[in-house]
């Protein structure tokens, strides 16, 4: 199968598409600043909103609606929305004297929804405090708004997330990097355990290559992670269970670079290093995929985050991210035949 | 002579060989008295229970490295080779993987012994922690005999062995210091028993493996 280019081309054409369309395809319109930030209950206010992709001027005032919620019950209509421009807005608002709500404040999400954006969220928008706590005077005055036919956003779009924005197209480099890198181990594994039953050379040049290609995603992975986290968890390292079992992981199979270097015969330098590497791989399993699981963790599916999957990973992106998993698997095998077919090119002619 | 019977028999000469040599285990006594005594004087101002803990199992760690690093290396190969054709050779590896629990779990207890006699011992549940111990001796005793059987293969082995173990024992340290750390009633913890799975797990499946690779790891 090396000698033959299609997987290579296939491989090529999904990451040109997923580079394309991860890149190019838009956000979806969302709400990023409502300001002032905190609010008194009884006052008629006015919130400055400023949007992201947003195109309020092409809707219209007439068709712009505005809520501000609490929880699916209490939700405030506006009373007037004024657009400035395709990303300014003023809504207005008349707080009811009394919150439904038996503590002092609480926070408020923004909704906007018109046809030509669709509708957006701004979770934790406003703060609002209160004098005296009354949930049973606040009643009816906070049963003016209703979720009736909301609009959609026509075209196709990426969901906008506030702490994520724009770095959520790293769903298509940073997690595929991973699956690719854990195909790669599994098949030099495979290549291993080939080794210790036939004692082929070839299969343990093709073991260190697809090391090599693993040890490469690897990093690879590791550097688009410490980026995303820069910009969603303030903090390129933040000793996460994740990022610290990962760190783990590259040491092991770093170790077994190490070991390679120490035998000077090839006979031995294969078999011993075949052997670590099945021992190394079952070794990642609890690190990977156990450890992780039982202890919390910034990343998605943890510690009472929701698994990347559920809203975070929407049909229009699931488009883009299948493809981008099998483009970046069949790039690393690529690259892996390149190592290998070098390393045996040395092995026949130049001995070592 | 059957499996196990070979197995008692190699793991009764491990033990003569180490009693009539006593240089060894001497030897790994005074090392753990020295770092308890370095460690101590380090952190004259005394130790809380968390740290405490963490100073005890890197202390550990390192006595185990230095205890088993010999188990492949102290006797040379051709005696090596004359065991593997008088016996199974998976049973000298059973025999050496046996002899090292009896020795690390001698080692951790002194260790705790003299640590906890210096500073203080804060060792609330005494069987949670000997739990602990014996876990962590069976998990160390496992993963450092068969990479010290594997480094002892390479040409300069001496470096090998805590490069090739470490990240490897990574998930054992981790497992055992929240064990360890609920047994010094330093933090309730609620998941104690899917962390003595895992261990468990973790251990029984690092054992199959080195028993499944063994046989070809001897031959040369």
């Amino acid at each position: 199968m090396i000698r033959q280019s299609w997987w290579k081309i296939l491989g090529v054409l999904l990451l040109v598409y997923t580079f394309i369309a991860g890149l190019m395809m838009p956000l979806k319109p969302g709400i990023i600043q409502v300001s002032p930030g905190s609010l008194h209950a009884g006052e008629a206010v006015e919130l400055v909103v400023r949007g992201y992709n947003s195109s309020y001027a092409k809707a219209g005032k007439e068709n712009m609606r505005a809520w501000l919620k609490m929880d699916d019950e209490n939700i405030l209509a506006a009373s007037k929305v004024q657009v400035l421009g395709n990303r300014d807005l003023k809504v207005f608002f008349n707080l009811p004297a009394y919150l439904p709500s038996k503590d002092s404040s609480g926070s408020f999400s923004l909704i906007l929804d018109h046809p030509a954006d669709g509708a957006a969220v701004l979770p934790n928008a406003v703060f609002i405090t209160q004098d005296s706590i009354d949930p049973a005077k606040a009643g009816s005055a906070w049963k003016s708004g209703r979720f009736e036919n909301l609009s959609e956003h026509p075209g196709k779009t990426f969901p906008f997330r506030n702490i994520l924005k724009e770095s959520i197209r790293n769903q298509y480099f940073h997690v595929p990097l991973w699956f690719a890198m854990m195909f790669l181990f599994l098949f030099s594994l495979i290549h291993s355990i080939k080794y210790l039953r036939k004692g082929d050379p070839d299969a343990d040049l093709r073991v260190v290559s697809l090391n090599q290609a693993g040890m490469i995603y690897g990093l690879l992975g590791v550097v688009t992670g410490a980026l995303w986290a820069k910009h969603t968890w303030g903090a390129y390292w933040s000793w996460d269970t994740k990022q610290n079992m990962t760190a783990i992981c590259l040491l092991i199979y770093a170790a077994y670079f190490v070991l390679r270097g120490a035998f000077q015969d090839d006979e031995r330098k294969a078999r011993l290093s075949a052997i670590y590497n099945i021992f190394a791989f079952a070794a990642m399993i609890p690190l990977l995929f156990v450890i992780p699981r039982m202890t919390d963790s910034l990343h998605p599916g943890a510690g009472g985050n929701p698994a990347f999957g559920g809203d975070d990973l929407d049909n229009t992106m699931r488009m883009v991210f299948y493809p981008a998993g099998v483009g970046w698997t069949l790039l690393g095998f690529w690259v892996a035949s390149i190592v290998y077919r070098i390393r045996a090119l040395e092995f026949k002619w130049l001995d070592r | 002579m059957n499996f196990f019977a070979q197995v008692g028999i190699l793991l009764r000469k491990e033990l003569l060989l180490e009693w009539r040599n006593g240089y060894a285990i001497s030897g790994i006594l005074l090392y753990v008295l020295s770092t308890v005594f370095v460690v101590y004087v380090s952190f004259f101002q005394g130790v809380s229970p968390m740290v405490w803990n963490t100073l005890y199992w890197v202390m550990v760690l390192f006595a185990t490295t230095n205890a088993v690093v010999k188990s492949f290396v102290q006797e040379n190969g051709a005696r090596q080779l004359y065991y593997y054709q008088l016996a199974d050779p998976t049973a000298v590896l059973v025999a050496k993987i046996l002899y090292n629990i009896l020795l690390l779990f001698a080692l951790s207890v002194l260790t705790w012994l003299a640590f906890g006699f210096i500073t203080n011992n804060p060792v609330q549940h005494l069987e949670k922690f000997l739990l602990a111990i014996f876990l962590g001796s069976l998990g160390f005793s496992i993963l450092f005999t068969f990479v010290s059987a594997l480094s002892a293969k390479a040409d300069n082995n001496a470096a090998l062995l805590p490069v090739l173990s470490f990240p490897l024992v990574l998930p054992i340290i981790m497992t055992l210091v929240k064990i360890s750390v609920s047994a010094l009633g330093a933090i309730r913890d609620s998941s104690l028993g899917k962390d003595i799975g895992i261990l468990i797990g973790i251990d029984l499946g690092l054992f199959a493996l080195a028993l499944v690779l063994f046989p070809f790891l001897w031959r040369d």
